[in-house]
């Protein structure tokens, strides 16, 4: 019963709380039992709120018997450690931040709460959404469920491990070059970038003014679309944020994917990309056709610009740390220290023109989008790699299938469709055009109702 | 990508590094030379004498409200 309760989806706990099967101090109690018992091995939370927990839990009992309940009351959520939380630590995973108790929350933070969402706490981040936590950090890395010696991706790397274990049934993470999908891609579980400027920034601690999303994240699609009508819509706080009427992201969510129309950009997409990950991906789009997509190929001209993406990310990155690197280095990860310092190593003009082609990739993006409803490509070249791996400080960035997605702002959803002979998820990647998360969110329900991908569970213990 | 002979080169990382007054470990020069030259890559590939004019900035909303960013 205990793990059928951890598994539950939103929609799913919303139907029990309202029959009076579940509480959600029940729900929030077998969660932080399961975090006790689990954790010690995972390290996906940095920080846990038993109490605030037990509270809101109480509070969203209380909302549910006065009939005032919405569809996030109740549900036990996890914020990434770069979301601002009032009168809780948020470390963004760093040496630097790790006694800082912020006197306000981050805007995403404040509108789960008010929808009647249960904190259960702080999920680790790659140190400042970017560098990977070496032993002997100030915060031990979290593992991946489905094999510990593996990484569970990142950044919201206690995101995505704690979702695909049971250890919260939302989270939030943020994505700057993939750090919501790639996560998602790594623990077999789903993560929406919605478009740029959809979701507030504010109170989540920067990485690139340029390039930064933040999301969702959860074991079903439904699920991501649930909390996205919570998060979604204009927020004065954050200089990015968007005027664009909010759509309802539920109400079409079983529509199908009849007729729509998938573009595949095979360029770039599918350099280096694993055989295992070409056949689960051509049998989800064999699963679409099937339910009556039309599929295509298509060109998107200047595709191969999407690593100008580091240009700007360093050269941001740099200018946020600037100080401190230069009056606390000592307090930065090694190998982050020098990979934010090669952000000062760009020129002026550089920059510049990494704009430039953001901009012409944008435009390119837009035109291909008037051919399709959406594109779909692999979420990663491969499985995720072992700690073994990643640790050696000359690991190099791979090129990323979800860097065009932050160069272009356009929402993009990862999804499972397979799992490698070595037992590790494989994604499927789906983009479409800005503020129409509804179709990204329809096709991946769609397909998610045809397979069987996401109800797969790691076994921990 | 295989290597161009545009690409950015080590010595000229190298000088760079000089030039910022940043320290960065010899044994971590050819990990920083990897991330310029695949970074650099498309814009050394850009004639910006060819290329039609794109604007660079993000939306620059004039009649901003005063509360926008935040204050």
């Amino acid at each position: 019963m205990a793990a059928d309760i951890e598994f539950l989806g939103i929609a799913e706990l919303g139907r029990r709380y309202r029959r009076r099967e579940l509480s959600p101090v029940d729900v929030a109690t077998a969660h932080l039992d399961r975090i006790g018992r689990l954790d010690k091995t995972l390290n996906s939370y940095v920080t846990v709120t038993a109490e605030r927990a037990l509270s809101d839990a109480r509070a969203a009992e209380a909302e549910l018997a006065r009939g005032n309940a919405g569809p996030l009351s109740g549900v036990p959520v996890g914020y990434k450690d770069l979301y601002a939380t009032k009168g809780i630590r948020t470390t963004a995973g760093s040496a630097l931040l790790a006694d800082w108790i912020p006197d306000h929350d981050a805007t995403c933070v404040t509108r789960l709460q008010q929808a009647g969402m249960v904190m259960l706490g702080k999920l680790i981040t790659h140190e400042f959404a970017f560098g990977i936590q070496f032993p002997g950090h100030r915060f031990p890395p979290a593992r991946n469920p489905w094999n510990l010696d593996h990484i569970p991706g990142g950044s919201s790397s206690g995101s995505g491990a704690a979702l695909a274990a049971g250890l919260a049934v939302g989270a939030l993470g943020s994505d700057t070059g993939g750090s919501i999908r790639g996560p998602a891609a790594a623990c077999g579980i789903v993560g929406l970038k919605p478009t740029y400027g959809r979701v507030s920034r504010a109170g989540v601690v920067t990485l690139s003014w340029t390039l930064d999303h933040t999301g969702p994240m959860a074991r079903s699609v439904e699920d991501c679309a649930l909390m996205l009508q919570a998060l979604a819509g204009y927020d004065p706080a954050d200089p990015a944020s968007s005027r664009e009427p909010v759509s309802d992201y539920t109400a079409g969510l079983a529509a199908g994917v009849r007729g729509l129309r998938i573009g595949i950009p095979r360029d770039y997409f599918f350099h280096g990309v694993a055989p295992e990950v070409v056949t689960a991906f051509d049998a989800a789009i064999g699963t679409l056709r099937g339910l009556g997509a039309e599929v295509k190929d298509v060109v998107i001209p200047s595709i191969w610009s999407s690593s100008a993406l580091m240009v700007i990310m360093l050269t941001e990155a740099y200018a946020y740390h600037a100080r401190d690197l230069r009056e606390r280095p000592e307090l930065y990860g090694e190998v982050l220290r020098e990979k934010l310092m090669a952000g000062a190593l760009f020129t002026a003009d550089e920059y510049v023109q990494a704009q430039r082609l953001r901009a012409r990739l944008v435009e390119e993006a837009h035109r291909v989008l008037e051919e399709v409803d959406l594109l779909a490509t692999p979420t990663t070249p491969g499985t995720t790699p072992a700690f073994a791996a990643v640790h050696d400080p000359n690991f190099p960035f791979a090129r990323s299938n979800m860097f065009p997605f932050n160069m272009t702002g356009l929402p993009a959803l990862a999804l499972p469709c397979g799992f490698a002979p070595n037992g590790l998820p494989i994604s499927l990647q789906l983009a479409g055009r800005p503020f129409e998360e509804a179709t990204v969110l329809r096709a991946g329900h769609a397909y998610e109702q045809a397979t069987e991908w996401h109800r797969r569970r790691p076994d921990v213990r | 990508m295989a290597s161009d002979s545009s690409d950015i080169t080590l010595d000229e990382v190298r000088e760079r590094i000089r030039v910022a007054g940043v320290r960065i470990p010899e044994e971590r020069v050819g990990l920083i030379h990897g991330f310029l030259r695949d970074a650099l890559r498309p814009i050394r590939a850009l004639d910006t004498r060819t290329v039609r004019t794109l604007e660079p900035a993000p939306t620059f909303d004039a009649a901003a409200e005063r509360d926008r960013h935040g204050r």
